[in-house]
């Protein structure tokens, strides 16, 4: 089967892979980069636990082929921690409890932190709107509106 | 002091930073990869099987079958399901093998170099069956006419009963009769991650399996009594588990996975083989919450005081037991609520159909029985005129009640408790929560003349622990390390089987063990959910870990405190924590002692609906629960807010497609799970400390309680809203649309 040589920047370094045609952005990234942290949890776009930003959008890596990765820059939550510092997001999703099982938690935190880059003030409304790819089954959703809340004040400064 | 505080979850930073490892995370560089191949065949035998073509396939390694599995029979408490369905029959299975009763019953496991080379594989594989006439439902099942068990004599295969005081008397004393036939839905657990499993065989020859579940012990023991070997000679270990909700007790993968390990090492292969489902196949694949069909009556006097409650619980079980018979044990408890009823009737029987199998989710036929009682309740009131409250305050269980099964409730009735502060925070005269107009869809403005508000009260109980008899335990060890002069120790290892699923377990544990001997929890290391260094558990289940796993860990602190007394360093501690002992139910009467602990609860629920277009948003929930002790108050709030989104779901929009026993809409673009837009507006919790007399500080379970009453309090508030009852959901638009509609003509 034909392999395709990819070139990426990943979390920040620029990253080879191979992958194998059919194989999507997710496996490539899981089985070739060795990323783990992008979860699938249903392989058709609807759960988003796949989420990862390619070039700032956020995007359900389940559904891209690995080759239309070749260039972009891509962030997964492995990237998100600066040097050993916890993303206000991260710190944020640890300290209110903002998971259970945590499978759901990497693309709540790549979706929350693409939301944070555009609007540094979301409403809840539109914390809502920017999380509605991401589905949780044990949460209930409220301490992640809470923990994006106070990532985003954190990173106001306020 | 540690319990009742709020420290980072233990697994928190593992978890946000994506180094959390999850079975499907799991794998080997060396792996080899497996994909279980189902029958696809609701009932049908298998006439012939050819896995030649299979075996010639590139990269293919080995085709597992019938004829590996010595024992080719399982069932967590009936062995009524072969592991395979196949020709080669080892004669050594309580059930036929070469039928297949299931869509997802197994037919065998390819294992190739490659995941796409086993897929291949597998659809290489030749099957000829004989196809057999179907029963697909509880109803028609009750006939006979087609058995789904030839071996048995009847597809009712269990039965329970409730004989109390005098039910001719009783419906003959009430002024008023409610009756009303429920129709409860299936319901898929959705955990967002789904079934993986890797195996080997270890250094020690023992057939190992590294997955997620809810009670390594029991997955060991069903791996071992298939296989034939002692359970010493399996070793059953979790990884980080991506939620379960009752759907991970029953085995998946744990089985075949074994007999592939064992099976690949016969064959010289020592490589390890993983194997994850895809969303298809999980949902598919594995048992779901039973639907059910229940015929009620409640007799009451004029006041509103119960005379009389009778029910006919027929619960669809599907193809195979998993936990049926336990489930059905519960709804036929809760169908009465959580009351005084002097005289009953209940008559409740599970029975096999060739649908999905039900099984264990969350509640564990609670939130069915518990829809039924209270949906009975409402009405009552609504009939009367009586405040909703006021006339459970008139019936509600106290701790000088004698229960449903005519034993005296274990101490610490909460029912009071919960409905007292029900009526403080959301009385029945108190506003309605204002809210912002209500858009069913979102680019339309708000049609504000066809939008109507109600309030719902529903209240329960759920029991905390294995009931009916079933030997209930809890292990736990503790070594406690310091200098042989120190007076305290300075570490505090902990072992312990139980299963982390989200709910917290693991991060409560090491505030029980701090709390308990005196230590910074900085101080407590722990290793969990391994056969190879930890006692059983019991299974992260029933609402029972804090409370049977916090005893565990009290017994086996003191235990250690003694030895450290003595002077061992380190000091070790053993306990085995049981409860007091239940009782299985009398057959004709069901008299007895079912169990030792039970949570309370009570909600309240404002909804707006939109008459035009059955659309409903739940603006508020107040949820108020007697837990006895919260050991980590923001942990709790986690699992009530938790519950009710999952409960949410299960009331309001999920639908699973169940038609000739085929599973129709196995995704989650088909099957909707609430999303962060669908959710209630607004969930309050409300926490009250009632001391359990027997738990760790006082602490009860709380995980399945805000479950239960969630679905009632939705129709109670329809009903306030609209004037109209509903005997069934989920409450889609299209489902309100149609009852609105039918009551207006």
């Amino acid at each position: 089967m034909a392999r395709t040589h990819i070139t990426a920047v990943v979390n920040g370094d620029e990253t080879e892979f191979l992958a194998e045609d059919g194989t999507s952005l997710l496996n490539a990234l899981r089985d070739e980069v060795g990323l783990t942290g992008a979860k699938e949890g249903c392989g058709t776009g609807d759960c988003g636990s796949c989420s990862v930003m390619i070039d700032d959008k956020v995007t359900t890596s389940c559904l891209v082929f690995a080759p239309e990765a070749n260039g972009a820059t891509i962030l997964t939550v492995e990237g998100l921690a600066d040097s050993g510092q916890l993303h206000p997001l991260q710190q944020c999703f640890l300290e209110g409890a903002a998971l259970q099982c945590g499978i759901c938690t990497p693309g709540f935190l790549i979706a929350a932190k693409a939301l944070l880059d555009k609007n540094p003030d979301p409403t809840e409304t539109e914390i809502r709107y920017a999380l509605a790819g991401n589905l949780c089954r044990c949460t209930g959703y409220d301490k992640i509106i809470r923990a994006v809340q106070e990532a985003a004040r954190e990173m106001r400064g306020q | 002091m540690a319990v009742g505080k709020t420290p980072h979850r233990v697994d928190a930073f593992d978890k946000v930073t994506g180094a959390a490892a999850y079975a499907a995370d799991c794998v080997p560089d060396n792996a080899l990869h497996a994909v279980v191949v189902f029958t696809n065949q609701p009932h049908a035998r298998l006439v012939g099987v050819n896995f030649e073509e299979t075996l010639d396939a590139p990269g293919v390694v080995a085709v597992v079958t019938a004829a590996d599995v010595p024992v080719n029979e399982y069932g967590l408490t009936l062995f009524d399901q072969p592991v395979f369905i196949g020709l080669d029959d080892t004669g050594r299975s309580s059930v036929p093998c070469d039928v297949s009763r299931w869509e997802a019953d197994h037919l065998a496991v390819v294992v190739a170099e490659s995941l796409i080379q086993a897929r291949k594989g597998a659809s290489l594989i030749r099957s000829e069956w004989e196809v057999l006439s179907l029963v697909s439902d509880a109803v028609e099942a009750q006939s006979d006419e087609i058995l789904v068990h030839p071996n048995s004599t009847s597809n009712t295969y269990h039965e329970l009963r409730i004989r109390k005081g005098d039910i001719a008397e009783g419906l003959q004393s009430a002024d008023v009769v409610i009756e009303g036939t429920y129709q409860l839905p299936h319901q898929e657990h959705a955990y967002l991650q789904v079934e993986a499993a890797t195996a080997w065989v270890d250094e020690e020859r023992r057939v190992t399996i590294e997955t997620g579940g809810q009670w390594v012990h029991e997955d060991q023991e069903q791996i071992a009594h298939a296989l034939d070997v002692a359970p010493e000679e399996v070793r059953v270990k979790y990884a980080a588990i991506g939620g379960a909700f009752g759907g991970k007790e029953d085995m998946s993968l744990q089985i075949v996975m074994a007999v592939t390990a064992k099976k690949l090492t016969n064959l010289g292969i020592t490589r390890p083989v993983h194997c994850n489902w895809n969303r298809e196949e999980s949902i598919v694949g594995h048992h779901k919450r039973h639907r059910a069909t229940v015929h009620a009556r409640l007799g009451a006097t004029a006041d509103g005081i119960i005379t009389a409650v009778e029910a006919d619980v027929l619960l669809d079980a599907g193809a195979y037991n998993y936990t049926s018979n336990k489930v059905l044990g519960n709804l036929h408890l809760s169908v009465a609520g959580a009351y005084n009823v002097p005289n009953a009737r209940i008559d409740s029987k599970a029975i096999y159909t060739h649908s999905v199998p039900g099984g264990a989710f969350r509640g564990f036929g609670g939130p069915q029985g518990t829809f039924v009682a209270e949906s009975q309740m409402n009405k009552l009131a609504s009939e009367l005129g009586i405040d909703p409250l006021e006339i459970r305050r008139r019936n509600a269980l106290t701790d000088l009640s004698d229960g449903i099964t005519q034993a005296g409730l274990p101490l610490g009735v909460g029912v009071h408790r919960v409905l007292e502060t029900c009526a403080e925070r959301a009385p029945v005269d108190a506003p309605l929560i204002e809210t912002l107009p209500f858009k069913s869809i979102a680019s339309l403005p708000a049609a504000t003349d066809q939008l109507r508000q109600g309030r719902g009260y529903a209240v329960g109980m759920k029991n905390v622990g294995f009931s009916f008899g079933f030997p209930e335990a809890c292990e736990a060890d503790v070594v406690f390390h310091g200098d042989i002069d120190a007076e305290r120790p300075t570490r505090i290892e902990l072992f312990h089987s139980a299963a982390e699923v989200g709910q917290g377990v693991h991060t409560a544990l090491i505030q029980m063990v701090a709390e308990a001997a005196d230590i910074d929890i900085s101080n407590v290391d722990a290793t969990y959910s391994d056969t190879a260094t930890g006692g059983d558990s019991g299974s992260a289940s029933a609402s029972r870990l804090t409370f049977m796993a916090g005893n565990s860990v009290l017994g086996a602190v003191e235990e250690a405190e003694k030895s450290w007394a003595d002077g061992a360093r380190p000091a070790l501690g053993h306990f085995r924590y049981k409860p007091p002992a239940t009782e299985a139910l009398d057959p004709d009467t069901g008299v007895g002692q079912p169990n030792f602990c039970y949570g309370y609860m009570a909600q309240a629920l404002d909804l707006t609906v939109d008459i035009g277009t059955g659309h409903i948003r739940v603006d508020r929930v107040l949820s108020i629960h007697d837990v006895g002790k919260a050991i980590h108050p923001q942990m709790l709030r986690g699992q009530i807010e938790g519950a009710i989104a999952q409960a949410h779901g299960y009331a309001l929009s999920e639908q699973l497609i169940v038609k000739d026993g085929r599973v129709l809409n196995p995704r989650l673009s088909q099957y909707l799970i609430p999303g962060i837009g669908d959710v209630p507006a607004k969930v309050e919790c409300l926490i009250l400390e009632g001391t359990d007399p027997l738990g760790p500080w006082g602490a009860r379970g709380v995980s399945e309680m805000p479950y239960i009453t969630y679905a009632p309090a939705v129709t109670a508030a329809l009903h306030d809203a609209t004037g109209v009852w509903m005997n069934t959901f989920p409450l889609t638009p299209s489902v309100v649309l149609e009852h609105l509609t039918a009551a207006k003509n």
